[in-house]
């Protein structure tokens, strides 16, 4: 809750900051906000804190918040190169990811539907803004409409779904829903509503076939506003979907069904069809920034089966929070790379990476670093977030062992587009080009993030003991 | 004191972690400074931890810092287990260690590799650490292949040259068939017993196996497989004396003193194991003492410095695995440790030697070289006695321990062990005196060049002789007054093995071995130095038994046939039949299905915004088919 109020806070203060001329400072209050959040965050661990029956600070919410926080943390860091060019007002910006964090924050920690709702209405209003930030490039404006139209849309459905639920239930608040659902069997409409519940979150996190918007909107946004998307806001999406999801439906199951709930068919649906067609379209892409939005696809599909399984294992949340850990540092330490190569060569595509690994060791061997995590090869972070998952899922229901080789086989595939990338990087016997220029502070803060991914990869035990507290 | 731990293995980690970012940029002192500190400081610190045990204070502690894998089944922590044998390899590691890095640092003063070669010497220290200070097989196994990879990369540190690069590839290769036993080995322990934890192993292993069982005979010959790879025993051992093509040094630390008695390690450490399974430890015995005597043979006729060394080596690990395999385990140990001396001893005093002779290694062209070289004649004597079994030198007290060991078994195995260590000293006099007897035998070049090493090679040489004089009683037996202190100090991890001689026939048995080595000494002497015999130069036609000899039983070609030229008519076969036609098709078919449905699917993503939302909307429209269809 104080987290909640100092972010607001901290983003009032960007927004003055041309105002009152200590713009200069900016980014050094801002990290140093967010730095005490963290603090603040950290004093309501095992508190399980109500307030006003809306927000609910167990340790779920407190965790994720501090992902969320860390991970923003990270984008402020990597991200200041984009805004000491004049292209961007960073008082605007910082301000605007600000508020969007601040819905994030909403979105982990929430016990009522309506906050739930409004967590998501202030995570994404300011980024259609922020998508179309580039005001003068045709393609930053198409990807800001497209997202505000499509946004717009799934909010309908969403609300729409939330309506449903409460019909059926007459209460917004999650642990009452759980209760009201008892062991009786509800009408058809609650069960409706669950599934456009799961149409909303789909959409949220880019779930296939909801996902249209996710390529389009990824390249056309300024890349630090693209790894935004794809590592905060994703993360906070699935936080509230296992969120919502564990706490209110786990009983939704019907009488003649006695595996699992209604809505676990509906996202087993979903995670094929994420997982298999995310990665083979990936694989076909020669941009490197909109392989990426796919590989964000592709990575849904995974992180969905801790929503699947959450009904049956209480530790999943931890399988969770390690792959959103692990998945967010490995995307916001490609993104910056991606940015560093997209603004010394003009160009995103694959050929733009080439020889990388003889012109900047560095930023070749941090994004090799970043792929193989999102690979899940070991010793990297990426390895164990799959493999908990996984086991996870074996664990709670054995006869799902099909749906893990599903996600092995787009694993698989995924090796393929993620090492496309690294061997553009070294393949190539091309007379090496310009060096891409780089500050030795960023590049200090690129090899922090890639030793954090080692080390999650040697210590995981850091993030999944979590849960057992 | 515990709490320091970490640090053992995490400051030659560090060092390597400099190294091999920084190593290129700073100057030699620099890179030798920070090698040799930190090996120094863990070795501080694990003298702390090793009065620690003395006293009494450390009996066994595991200390656990963090789960690597915790799921439902699997728990493998990331810890260290402080007991007096680990506490006894950490100290010879790093007490051996630091002085072969701060020799090194005069060996390799004139080369250009210096800190890639420190940077590969630290991460050997921190991986045979890590080998040894595990509380379970996993730990150990990341430090066996850890030890592995750095052997590899030492071997051919010289990688200009395509015989150094076989020879390392030719280690590795060898050293992989060995790990797979081990794996295997250490999988079924965590099949059968469900851990692999040392504490919950071996604590479980005498209530899950029957004493024989097949169960337990395969295990521990699995694990005694990777023993072979490692330590170089039949048929294993062909790559050590190829590993010679390292610097000096490399083969003083890896290739005698550490690396190849992780398998004794491994089998002392299990010894709980061992016991169970009296078929392995017959086989161990069998093994241990036929590689003992072959390797001897082959030492006998051999002209270079180096090779004599490194067949001399894989006999003495033969007469450790001897003694395993009679249950000797804490004699095992014993002559690990004074073997990690005189070895090191000896390896180091070979590089002075070649050193000074600008890098000649041939015996036939040294001789005379004791006036040039004092300390290192006098350093190089010591430890040649010392191998040899004279008392009170080192060698003698772990090798008399084994050869009682072996007489109260049968007195057969003891005289062939006797044979083995007669062999040892003819050839190791042999070399000893061709090297610093009579008259030099190099070229004018090499005359004008010879001198002594600097302080900085001859002071681990002098402190390495001291351990090669003192190191046996630590271990001196009950007949000769002493308590054989080194048994009890490892009581507590393996039992001391009952020795039932009586007094007088262990005298009788110590007069005739020490006697018979003083006419073994004499013989080489009369023949190297009386009678000036120098062997045969290269071509000259030698007499059959001589021939199969010098070039090693031809068993480097036997395997050649046996191994490399099946195995490569075997990939051909599999290469043009499987590869091309089956797999090569395979792959290839899916590769395309793969690209050819990306295409596809590709084409939903027009760019228009109601071609999304038509399909997004046919996607809700499923979704709520499916509930409608449940509910």
């Amino acid at each position: 809750m104080k987290t909640i109020i100092l972010l607001s806070v901290l983003g009032i203060v960007a927004m003055m900051a041309d105002i009152f001329k200590y713009r200069a400072v900016l980014w050094y209050l801002v990290l140093a906000g967010i730095g005490a959040a963290v603090g603040l965050e950290l004093l309501e661990w095992n508190q399980n804190m109500p307030y006003y029956g809306m927000l609910l600070m167990d340790n779920y919410a407190v965790a994720f918040s501090c992902i969320i926080l860390g991970l923003l943390f990270v984008w402020f860091l990597v991200s200041r190169d984009s805004y000491t060019g004049q292209e961007f007002n960073d008082a605007d910006h910082y301000a605007l990811i600000l508020f969007s964090s601040v819905g994030a924050l909403l979105m982990v920690s929430f016990v009522d539907l309506s906050l739930m709702f409004l967590g998501i209405e202030i995570l994404s209003i300011p980024l259609y803004i922020l998508a179309g930030s580039r005001k003068k490039d045709l393609s930053s404006n198409e990807s800001s409409l497209k997202y505000f139209l499509m946004g717009s849309f799934t909010t309908g459905i969403l609300l729409f779904g939330i309506t449903l639920v409460y019909g059926a239930t007459g209460t917004f608040h999650i642990e009452r829903i759980a209760s009201a659902i008892g062991n009786s069997t509800m009408p058809v409409y609650f069960y409706t509503g669950i599934a456009l519940l799961v149409v909303g979150f789909g959409f949220k996190v880019s779930a296939v076939p909801f996902h249209f918007w996710t390529p389009d909107v990824y390249q056309g946004a300024p890349t630090f506003i693209t790894a935004y998307m794809s590592t905060i806001v994703k993360t906070a999406g699935f936080a509230g979907f296992y969120r919502l999801f564990s706490t209110s439906f786990s009983n939704a199951r019907m009488p003649e069904l006695m595996e699992g709930t209604t809505w676990s068919i509906l996202v087993i649906v979903l995670i094929v069809l994420t997982i298999v067609i995310g990665n083979l379209i990936a694989a076909y892409q020669t941009n490197a920034k909109r392989m990426l939005a796919y590989s964000g696809v592709a990575q849904a599909g995974y992180m969905l089966m801790a929503v699947l399984v959450s009904q049956v294992e209480d530790n999943t949340k931890s399988s969770l929070m390690l792959y959103m850990a692990s998945y967010g540092l490995a995307t916001l330490a490609a993104f910056t790379v991606l940015y560093y190569v997209q603004k010394s060569k003009g160009s995103d595509e694959f050929e733009a990476f080439t020889s990388l690994g003889k012109t900047n060791p560095l930023l070749a061997a941090v994004l090799t670093i970043s792929m193989l995590s999102l690979a899940g090869i070991p010793p990297t972070a990426g390895f164990f977030a799959k493999f908990y998952l996984f086991t996870s899922v074996l664990k709670a229901n054995p006869s799902l062992l099909w749906l893990v080789g599903v996600a092995i086989f787009g694993s698989l595939v995924s090796v393929y587009y993620y090492f496309k990338l690294i061997i553009s990087m070294y393949g190539s016997d091309e007379k090496s080009t310009a060096e891409v220029p780089t500050n030795m502070a960023y590049q200090f803060i690129l090899v922090a993030i890639v030793l954090i991914i080692l080390f999650l990869g040697i210590q995981p035990g850091l993030i999944t003991n979590l849960a057992n507290l | 004191m515990l709490n320091l731990v970490f640090l053992i293995p995490l400051l030659p980690l560090i060092g390597f972690v400099l190294l091999g970012v920084f190593g290129s940029k700073l100057p030699k002192f620099v890179s030798g400074a920070i090698a040799c500190t930190t090996v120094l400081v863990s070795f501080l610190i694990t003298l702390t931890l090793l009065g620690g045990v003395l006293s009494g204070s450390i009996v066994s502690e595991t200390i656990t810092y963090f789960d690597w894998i915790n799921t439902d089944g699997i728990y493998l922590p990331m810890s260290f287990l402080i007991d007096p044998l680990s506490v006894w390899m950490m100290t010879i590691i790093t007490g051996v260690g630091f002085l072969i890095h701060l020799y090194s640092a005069g060996y390799m003063s004139h080369d250009e590799g210096f800190a890639r070669y420190f940077t590969f010497l630290n991460l050997f220290v921190f991986s045979m650490l890590m080998l040894v200070m595990g509380s379970n097989f996993v730990v150990m196994f990341a430090g066996w292949e850890g030890v592995g990879f750095c052997s590899y990369m030492l071997i051919g540190f010289w990688f200009k040259n395509t015989n150094y690069n076989n020879a390392a590839k030719k280690a590795f290769i060898m050293n992989r068939v060995g790990d797979l036993g081990f794996l295997i080995g250490m999988l079924l322990i965590f099949v059968k017993v469900g851990s692999l934890e040392y504490a919950t192993v071996f604590g479980q292993a005498p209530l899950v196996f029957e004493s024989g069982t097949t169960d337990i005979v395969v295990i521990t010959l699995c694990l005694f497989v990777g023993a072979m790879g490692k330590s170089a025993q039949i048929p294993l051992y062909t790559w050590l004396p190829d590993a010679m093509a390292g610097p000096t040094p490399v083969s003083a630390l890896i290739h005698a003193a550490t690396m190849v008695t992780a398998g004794i390690y491994m089998i002392v450490r299990s010894n709980v194991l061992y016991t169970l399974a009296p078929f392995t430890q017959d086989f161990i015995m069998i093994i241990g003492l036929c590689t003992a005597l072959f390797a001897a043979t082959i030492g006998l006729v051999q002209n270079d410095i180096k090779k004599v060394l490194a067949y001399s080596t894989v006999s003495q690990l033969g007469y450790m695995f001897f003694a395993l395999g009679l249950g000797a385990y804490t004699t095992g140990l014993f002559h690990v440790t004074t073997h990690a001396f005189f070895k090191a001893l000896l390896f180091l005093g070979s590089g002075s030697v070649i050193h000074a002779m600008s890098g000649e290694q041939d015996i036939r062209s040294m001789g005379g070289l004791r006036k040039k070289l004092p300390i290192t004649f006098l350093t190089f004597l010591i430890g040649t006695i010392a191998i040899a079994g004279i008392p009170p030198f080192a060698g003698f007290f772990s090798k008399d321990e084994i050869l009682a060991y072996a007489y109260q078994r049968s007195p057969i195995l003891w005289a062939l062990g006797i044979l083995g260590a007669l062999m040892t000293t003819f050839y190791m006099f042999r070399m000893f005196f061709l090297t610093f007897f009579g008259e030099f035998r190099g070229t004018e070049h090499q005359r004008s060049h010879l001198h002594e090493s600097p302080l900085i090679m001859t002071l681990p040489l002098m402190i390495l002789s001291i351990l090669s004089i003192a190191g046996g009683f630590l271990g001196v037996p009950h007949v000769l007054g002493g308590h054989n202190w080194f048994g009890h100090y490892l009581s507590g991890v393996a039992p001391v093995k009952e020795l039932a001689l009586d007094h007088s026939t262990e005298i009788l048995l110590m007069s005739i071995s020490v006697a018979l080595v003083l006419v073994v000494i004499i013989i080489a002497y009369v023949i190297y130095v009386s009678k000036k015999q120098v062997p045969v130069s290269e071509g000259s036609t030698l007499t059959t038994p001589h021939r199969v000899l010098y070039n090693k039983y031809y068993i480097d070609e036997l395997y050649d046939a046996l191994f490399s030229k099946t195995l490569r008519w075997k990939s051909e076969w599999f290469y043009k039949l499987l590869e091309k036609g089956g797999i090569d098709s395979l792959v290839n078919g899916i590769g395309k299905g793969v690209q050819w449905s990306g295409k596809t699917l590709r084409m939903a993503q027009t760019g228009n915004i109601s071609t999304y939302l038509f399909l997004m909307v046919l996607g809700i429209i499923l979704l709520l088919i499916i509930t409608g269809l449940l509910v």
